[in-house]
């Protein structure tokens, strides 16, 4: 969490978060994640935070719009968004946009670049 | 109890703490109310949004300006 991002009495935040697993696309999740903070869509946040029943964490997602980016259809991190009666209000998985998973990290940074593009000019035209 | 109202000082942070003042006094619980203008500090409960609300370290509300009535019902 960046301090330039954390604090806000202001509008409404967008917070986003990622699963963040151990395969490929649980990594690219997270990168797009970051991509989609530098592109100005919101402000990368701790999905761990709400799985480990972080009172703050789960007041502050309560609070905002979320972007939520699951790797694979497992669907963990929208799992961790059920328990707590959360409901994103943009959710994106990686697998979805042609990236198959696997345990191969050689590829990470160009697999996310195409899939942050194509989640932005989503974010973007909806 | 403790009450602490997490914030940087701005007009929303000041309503919810005399919010929560008046709470405290209609309630007549004792109670300690801190406002906690660091921003690490406030960082570390995972806080992304201001005002928030903590009750004896557990966050009530964020990014919102509870009314009196509403933080009378976190109290009791």
């Amino acid at each position: 969490m960046s301090e330039k991002n954390s604090c806000c009495c202001g509008g409404e935040k967008t917070l986003i978060m990622a699963c963040s697993g151990g395969s490929n696309v649980g990594q690219i999740s997270n990168n797009v994640m970051i991509e989609l903070d530098k592109a100005g869509k919101g402000s990368a946040y701790c999905l761990a935070g709400l799985g480990g029943d972080l009172s703050g964490f789960i007041q502050s997602t309560k609070s905002a719009k979320t972007i939520l980016i699951d790797g694979c259809p497992v669907a963990c991190a929208r799992t961790v968004f059920n328990r707590h009666n959360l409901k994103p209000d943009k959710y994106f998985v990686v697998t979805e946009f042609g990236v198959e998973k696997n345990h191969n990290f050689d590829n990470l940074n160009s697999e996310t670049q195409i899939v942050a593009d194509k989640i932005i000019k989503k974010l973007e035209c909806c | 109890m403790k009450i602490k109202i997490l914030g940087t000082g701005c007009p929303k942070c000041k309503n919810l703490f005399n919010a929560a003042q008046e709470a405290v006094k209609e309630t007549n619980i004792s109670c300690e109310i801190e406002k906690v203008e660091d921003i690490t500090k406030i960082m570390s409960y995972g806080v992304m949004m201001t005002p928030a609300l903590v009750v004896n370290g557990e966050v009530k509300s964020a990014g919102k300006v509870l009314s009196v009535a509403e933080i009378k019902k976190l109290l009791v």
